[in-house]
């Protein structure tokens, strides 16, 4: 019955994120029929030969449906780097953000992008790649000469965070253009208008591996949510374990971080809701976060773009808009909790 | 030594003349004190300034076309290199920084007067400093009209055009410092080269008798490649490049360099691509090369008919502000034009 009833939720669930991509394809300032869509789609996959204008074709291969691959993978890699961080930290405000991933990231970018590292030779997305590790690495040692305090974390990530921000501060207030600023502006609230089949290509077995290793230790994390005591007596290698989830989560967040800008409140909100659907359980959590998330983010996408007509709004907008509530509720509900 | 004492003698005979000839006296010698109304705020002269700090490529060039070279103590705000006919005199001013400098490292020049080509390096949230801030140590400052006059540099990134810029403007500009500094023939002398040259280009292409509708964009940069690019709105100096030769802009945004997605861009399918060449290395994008390249690879961009038929301009992006180069991209955008062959 449950193997039923999960098997439904599964289908359910791939036609959700199919119609979500369909949408997004079609969806833009020039909307694009959807027959045109999957003549296109038809095309490409399945060697079909339908007669189309190659500008609009290509603008729902290249440019729509690369974008909406890589917003879902990106959907779900924040959403999973929120749960691993969760329950590993016993923290329902816990974020890939908290770490100070993110801030890093912005660093990496606005040091390559306005202090010229690299001399052109190095990428934006590499710079935000190199800086999201390293603010992670300054955290993780940060928490560790701390002490093992489950709260260390969430205050050496505040004390990362505000060390990186205030470096990118420093960089922009030296040196930028109001160009500049802006383009790095965009950068820093996440933008997905350069993605192309390239990032998919690596953003689809980030998001992949993720998913699988989190599966893996799905009931590893399931214990975590009780302590780490009680997933020691369950007999789980508890160090290794958690310095193995939360590598997967800093690396997935640093590679999405790295393709599109930083994107809040994903990683946050999306447990959150998930678990309302499907419970606490982490074998059902995984999946529908990372589904919730894909979704959530390709909608997202689709929203930045069309809700001010001629114009992009940064997608992190349009998540905090929707994470900010959230959180606040979030936050006084475990207040009332407690 | 001896040009300023004859023009200072000039103007002692001009003054009262000029009193009763206002307006008409276009040539003539300026009358100090000299009160001006600049970007909403007025400013006065007693005399010619003798030192200048001028920010901003554009206005340091004018200064440099009309023959002042040797009263600039300081420059700054560079975006290609100077123009060759002014190297040698650019040589002996020092360049205080290429992008922003500090109010200090102008202040320690000892300016008379700071120009700014732009509002946000001086001016109400002015980067360098505000105006106030230079009034109070006694500086006056002049910020180029054309940043002003019809622009809102409160909205947009680089802010909003209500207006049209036109030549008019930049000559308006030049006219207004070669007052400032009272060297009104040196003035009309750009003035009228400037003209010429204009009527000249758009003479060149009246003559082709264009298609009615050819269209263009003009992509400045992008902050990466793939991303969507810097591009010119509807009323910047490349807006007014198209308008005079009758080629429409493809871009509606009346910000001054909106940022507009390919898939927008290229389903406009503009007749003409113009790009814009830089020595800035800011991002890959500012490389010209790179933006050729973008192109004619990129999987939706490389079918757009001006790709594909090879009309794509490179133009210098100092030609693209409203500067005393906007007519060289005139003249690049009419030649080029000429040869692609648009005819009814």
């Amino acid at each position: 019955m449950a193997v039923a009833r999960g098997a439904g939720y599964g289908t359910l669930a791939l036609l959700l994120l199919v119609v979500t991509f369909a949408l997004g394809a079609s969806i833009g300032e020039t909307p694009i029929p959807v027959t045109v869509v999957g003549q296109t789609v038809a095309n490409h996959l399945f060697g079909a030969s339908y007669e189309l204008d190659p500008i609009e074709a290509g603008i729902v291969w290249n440019y729509r449906l690369s974008r909406a691959v890589v917003a879902a993978c990106c959907g779900a890699a924040l959403a999973l780097s929120g749960v691993i961080l969760q329950a590993l930290l016993r923290n329902a405000l816990a974020d890939p953000y908290i770490l100070g991933i993110s801030a890093g990231a912005s660093t990496g970018a606005v040091s390559v992008a306005i202090l010229g590292i690299g001399g052109g030779a190095i990428s934006l997305s590499f710079g935000a790649f190199v800086g999201s590790l390293a603010a992670f690495a300054f955290v993780a040692l940060l928490a560790r000469g701390a002490g093992r305090g489950k709260g260390q974390i969430i205050l050496a990530g505040v004390a990362g965070s505000q060390l990186f921000n205030a470096l990118t501060s420093f960089i922009v207030t030296k040196s930028a253009s109001a160009e500049q600023v802006r383009g790095i502006m965009f950068w820093l609230l996440g933008n997905l208008s350069g993605v192309r089949w390239p990032d998919g290509a690596l953003a689809l077995p980030a998001a992949a591996i993720g998913t699988c290793v989190c599966l893996w230790y799905a009931r590893a994390l399931d214990a975590f949510t009780f302590g780490t005591d009680s997933a020691a007596s369950l007999g789980i290698a508890v160090w290794r374990v958690q310095a193995l989830l939360i590598a997967a989560a800093a690396l997935m967040t640093a590679v999405m971080v790295s393709i599109v800008g930083s994107i809040g409140f994903v990683g946050l909100v999306i447990p959150h809701a998930a678990r309302l659907v499907v419970g606490v359980r982490h074998s059902r959590l995984i999946p529908a976060s990372a589904l919730v998330g894909a979704v959530f983010l390709v909608v997202s996408d689709v929203v930045s773009r069309t809700v001010i007509s001629g114009q992009v709004l940064p997608i992190g907008v349009v998540t905090a808009l929707v994470g900010a509530p959230a959180f606040a509720f979030i936050l006084v509900q475990g207040q009332r909790k407690s | 030594m001896v040009r300023p004492s004859i023009f200072l003698a000039a103007a002692a005979v001009a003054v009262p003349l000029a009193m009763t000839a206002a307006g008409a006296a276009q040539a003539a010698d300026t009358s100090y004190p000299l009160s001006l109304d600049n970007c909403g705020r007025e400013i006065s002269f007693d005399s010619p300034p003798q030192r200048v700090v001028s920010l901003g490529q554009a206005g340091t060039e004018m200064l440099y076309a009309l023959g002042l070279g040797d009263k600039v103590v300081g420059t700054a705000v560079w975006f290609n290199p100077v123009l060759d006919r002014f190297e040698k005199i650019n040589q002996q001013v020092e360049r205080l920084a290429d992008n922003d400098p500090s109010f200090e490292s102008v202040v320690a020049k000892r300016p008379e007067l700071v120009t700014s080509q732009f509002e946000w390096h001086v001016g109400p949230q002015g980067i360098v400093g505000t105006r106030e801030q230079f009034a109070e140590l006694g500086i006056s400052t002049y910020i180029l009209p054309t940043d002003c006059v019809g622009k809102d540099n409160t909205t947009g990134g680089d802010g909003t055009r209500n207006v049209q810029v036109t030549t008019d403007l930049i000559h308006r500009t030049v006219g207004e410092l070669a007052r400032i500094f009272d060297v009104p023939e040196a003035g009309d002398e750009v003035i009228a080269d400037l003209k010429t040259r204009e009527r000249d280009a758009r003479q060149q292409v009246e003559r082709i008798e264009l298609d009615q509708d050819v269209s263009a964009v003009v992509w400045f940069s992008s902050a990466e490649m793939d991303i969507d690019p810097y591009v010119a709105g509807q009323n910047g100096a490349p807006a007014y490049m198209l308008k005079q030769l009758g080629i429409r802009n493809v871009i509606d945004s009346n910000e001054e360099w909106p940022t507009v997605g390919w898939e927008t861009i290229a389903q406009k399918n503009p007749t003409i691509i113009v790009i814009a060449r830089m020595d800035r290395r800011r991002f890959p994008a500012d490389d010209y090369k790179r933006k050729l390249e973008f192109l004619k690879t990129d999987p939706v961009t490389r079918h757009m008919d001006a790709v594909q038929q090879d009309r794509i301009v490179i133009m210098d992006a100092h030609a693209m502000q409203p500067t005393l180069r906007l007519v060289n991209g005139l003249e690049t955008l009419a030649d080029a034009v000429e040869s692609y062959e648009l005819s009814k």
